[in-house]
């Protein structure tokens, strides 16, 4: 490729730049200074005005030049990289340019500019990584260019020299990372920058929409004028941006021009989920309508597309005889009006009673079925099932289109073409890491609407988050954060990194040992905060075995309380409720009748601890229920909703073989010696499938506590007690002794340290309870808690210690 | 290189261009007046008042279709007027297109014109 400094374009090209705003308004202003100048001489009949007149065409002629030729260059044909160079580019570059020099040519236009805001490829960076070498350009042109065939392009433009630059760099993968995009996305934003051009030079071009005229010859409709909105009216002043070009938009589009274009039934019905576009189609067909340039039948050309206001219909006339006989009069008004395709967006507000709806089948079925009234139907997928269910004639009355969620190519053009009314309405840029970010939050956490919709709506409440107007993946990340009271993105904090690195020892401040326990769950959180982990499943899954009052519980609402915020995070489903087959309806019930189901609760709060209780009691159809769940963190809830477990840690707790682990403690073994065998033992004794046990990601044995253990768990509960009495100002000290008695009455060999809780409220809460009311204590004071003090309160209120345990 | 640069364009793509502009601005016209639509619906009820078959007794059908009748003859009142118009806006849209793109071969020579009739001294306003 070579440079030619001296062609008549780059000659040009510098001109232009000269001639860059804001000098074109100079010239505009000079021509009409001179000209008035001159003109104003001639009055006063000075001849000198004639000279001064004609000069102002100087200025003029520039001035046209520079608009109608150097603003824009067209390409050049002599195949040289001059005659394919961006004008605004090539205009800037010295005689023997170097990498450098495109760059500061880059950072100063606008298509190099849109790199820097939507994917952080600043000027500075592409200064700094640019060589000065002007041998290097040879190499840069040829990069260069073959960017511009690979992307379909007629220029090198701003866009293309930056990508050039980044990939001419010999690390260029790691500026890549450093800014969260792939190689591929570099060519997807050349190609987004040029569609934006051609979207805003098809937006100012002029169309043909009919004339004066074009309606005169058709009905007069002030009934459809009030209780509708005529979307086509919209297009008139050119709202191309309304509307998006996909390849899905445009097959239905054809298809409800072929329904109406041919002689069956007038109608169509658009069936797809929510958010994958249908109405988005309704305005991309009214806008095809209306553009007389397109190969359109002619008795469908300029046809108006009215969307009927369901709730305005309702309240002119809340009586159902009155409101079907004003149905009649607005749809004979559109039939006779003869250029009116009346459109029911969410036609289930037609078809069903309901708030807000109403069901006008008896008066609709009979229209559908004659096919003549040009009618288009947006329904959501499962409502038109059951409506269909309902009344099957109405479904063979329609002609159905279905509309289909949009794939990741797709979501992601229709959100560079629909932000920009998003961009101007909120004042902010959207970076396309923040697009990918959408696209795959939504998809994992945004379940009530399909692609497109869904990735929209969260960068549209992203807007929200924006830094200095800008919206990044850290926005998307926050509005998801905020929205939902999850946690999404990798630890930046210093507080949240702090929390991880010392989660062990924050647990061990309310639970003694179960070392081994504490430690994978921490390493699960770890991994999952620092990006690590296999995103496609839950956070982690364990199943905790022991004996009972060991600390499985507790471990679990310790997480819930250290990492998720409060005990509250903790979902705990109690399995011995669920013993029956029939259960497993319980588990998945709809969030509406049932707000106790597990998925309801996991929907309300994706980002928890999830406790399974005293799992090996649950029936063998619950359990299969689970296998999903802990597989792919996916489980779907009676509506068929997939309900994500994804940002859960599921705890599963069992008592199963908890006197074989006594045993074998008993004979002296460590934990970690007997683990192995121990489950083995419950596989073979048939206490669990193995294929259940091989979807956790660990099996942690908790073992019985010591006495010394006791001892400190016993100071837990003490240190409750005097958390508790902060308010009263007294605080509690208990003698070794003392606690050493306690601990000989609190702890039972098959309840663990359940019963210790009790004995304490019964030997220090209740004595110092009695000393409060006698008034021997008072705030500021500290209260000894003797072994005399412990035996008498126990002496006293003796009663068995191995009843039901008080405490979870 | 900048006159050369210049004059080509001015006299080779710039003047196509004017043409360009020239007729997007006659076929806009065209497009707002749509002459041929008034042409091909010049007996059509204006704004389908009283449109649509009508059954009934014959005084019924009678009266309908003298709504009718007066509907397409005010259709095709306000049509002719219409039609003048458009024709007289399209006529001078023409005009003025062509007289700018006469002007167009004429304005570089302005400077040199003005220059000239500074030097002559041409002031017949004077006289």
């Amino acid at each position: 490729m070579t440079f030619d400094y001296h062609s008549l374009r780059a000659e040009k090209a510098r001109i232009g730049w000269m001639l860059r705003k804001p000098t074109d308004m100079f010239l505009v202003v000079g021509a009409a200074a001179l000209l008035a100048g001159g003109l104003a001489l001639l009055s006063l009949g000075a001849a000198v005005g004639w000279l001064i007149v004609g000069l102002a065409a100087l200025p003029y002629m520039l001035f046209v030049w520079y608009r109608h030729d150097l603003h824009h260059l067209p390409t050049g044909k002599s195949g040289s990289i001059d005659s394919v160079l961006s004008g605004d580019i090539l205009g800037q570059l010295p005689k023997s340019p170097s990498p450098y020099d495109i760059a500061v040519a880059t950072g100063r236009v606008s298509s190099g500019l849109f790199m820097a805001a939507r994917f952080g490829i600043s000027p500075n960076m592409l200064q700094e990584i640019a060589s000065k070498d002007p041998a290097a350009m040879e190499a840069f042109w040829q990069l260069a260019d073959d960017i511009r065939k690979n992307d379909s392009l007629k220029h090198i433009s701003g866009s293309v020299c930056a990508v050039a630059l980044v990939r001419s760099f010999a690390g260029y993968e790691d500026i890549l990372a450093q800014i969260h995009i792939e190689d591929e996305d570099l060519d997807e934003g050349i190609k987004w920058q040029d569609h934006l051009r051609q979207l805003i030079a098809e937006h100012s071009s002029p169309k043909r929409t009919g004339g004066i005229a074009r309606d005169w010859s058709f009905g007069y409709i002030p009934l459809l004028t009030r209780f509708g909105q005529n979307i086509s009216a919209q297009f008139s002043g050119g709202g191309r941006l309304l509307t998006v070009d996909v390849a899905s938009h445009r097959e239905a589009i054809d298809h409800l021009i072929e329904t109406f274009g041919t002689g069956g039934r007038q109608n169509a019905a658009l069936v797809g989920k929510e958010g994958v576009g249908k109405t988005t189609i309704i305005h991309g067909f009214a806008e095809r309508l209306l553009d007389a340039g397109t190969d359109l039948p002619s008795d469908l050309k300029f046809r108006q597309v009215f969307m009927l206001d369901s709730s305005a219909l309702i309240s002119a006339a809340p009586g159902r005889g009155e409101l079907e006989n004003l149905i009649m009069r607005v749809l004979s008004e559109a039939y006779s009006a003869k250029n009116v395709i009346i459109c029911l967006d969410n036609a289930q507000l037609f078809f069903e009673e309901g708030v807000g709806s109403v069901d006008l089948t008896n008066v609709l079925l009979p229209i559908l079925e004659a096919g003549r009234l040009r009618l288009i139907l947006s329904m959501d997928e499962q409502r038109f099932l059951q409506i269909g269910r309902r009344n099957p004639g109405l479904v063979n009355a329609l002609n159905r289109v279905n509309v289909s969620p949009a794939d990741h190519k797709e979501t992601m053009v229709v959100m560079q073409e629909q932000l920009i009314m998003t961009e101007i309405q909120r004042n902010v840029t959207y970076m396309y890491q923040a697009l990918k970010e959408a696209y795959r939050l939504s998809e994992r956490y945004v379940h009530d609407l399909a692609m497109p919709g869904r990735a929209l709506k969260l960068l549209e409440s992203a807007a929200s988050y924006s830094e200095s107007g800008l919206v990044t993946i850290n926005s998307v990340q926050q509005a998801i954060e905020k929205t939902l009271d999850v946690k999404v993105s990798v630890a930046s904090s210093a507080q949240d990194r702090e929390t991880l690195l010392n989660m062990e020892d924050l647990i061990h401040k309310r639970m003694v040992n179960q070392t081994r326990a504490v430690s994978v769950v921490s390493d699960a959180l770890r991994r999952a905060r620092a990006g690590v982990r296999n995103e496609n499943r839950p956070i982690g899954t364990f199943l905790f075995l022991g004996p009972t009052g060991v600390g499985k519980t507790e471990l679990s609402k310790a997480l819930a309380d250290v990492y998720f915020g409060g005990e509250n995070r903790m979902i705990r489903i109690d399995l011995n409720e669920f013993v029956r087959p029939e259960d497993v309806s319980r588990l998945i019930a709809d969030g509406a009748d049932d707000p106790s189901s597990l998925t309801s609760q996991v929907m309300k709060q994706p980002f928890s601890v999830i406790l399974f209780d005293e799992i090996e009691k649950a029936a063998p159809e619950v359990l299969s229920t689970l296998l999903q769940l802990l597989d792919e963190g996916i489980l779907r809830d009676v509506k068929n909703r997939e309900v994500s477990f994804r940002d859960a840690i599921i705890i599963a707790t069992s008592n199963a073989g908890a006197d074989r682990i006594r045993e074998y403690v008993e004979r002296g073994y460590q934990v970690e010696q007997f683990e192995e065998q121990f489950v083995n033992e419950l596989i073979s004794t048939n206490q669990f499938r193995p294929e259940f046990l091989n979807r956790f990601d660990e099996i942690v044995v908790f073992r019985p506590f010591t006495k010394p253990e006791l001892v400190q768990v016993l100071d837990l509960i003490i240190a409750g007690v005097n958390k508790t009495l902060t308010l009263q100002k007294i605080s509690v000290i208990v003698d070794d002794d003392a606690k050493l008695a306690l601990v000989d009455k609190g702890y039972d060999p098959r309840l663990g340290a359940r019963p210790m809780r009790r004995v304490v409220q019964r030997a220090v809460e209740n004595t110092v309870a009695k000393l409060m009311l006698g008034g021997t204590v008072k705030p500021g004071s500290e209260i000894r808690i003797t072994k005399e003090l412990v035996d008498k309160a126990l002496a006293s209120q003796a009663v068995p210690m191995t009843d039901t345990p008080a405490l979870p | 290189m900048f006159i050369v640069g210049f004059f080509s364009w001015w006299y080779g793509p710039g003047w196509l261009q004017r043409f360009g502009i020239a007729k997007q601005h006659i076929s806009s016209f065209f497009d707002y007046f749509s002459i041929d639509l008034l042409i091909k619906t010049y007996f059509s009820p204006f704004r389908q008042i009283s449109a649509g078959g009508v059954s009934g007794p014959i005084a019924v059908q009678m009266r309908a279709f003298f709504d009718q009748l007066i509907s397409r003859i005010i259709g095709a009142i306000v049509r002719t007027f219409m039609i003048v118009a458009g024709i007289i806006t399209i006529a001078v849209t023409v005009l003025v297109e062509m007289i700018k793109i006469a002007a167009w071969g004429l304005i570089p020579l302005a400077p040199i014109v003005g220059f000239v009739l500074m030097a002559i001294g041409w002031m017949p306003w004077l006289v």
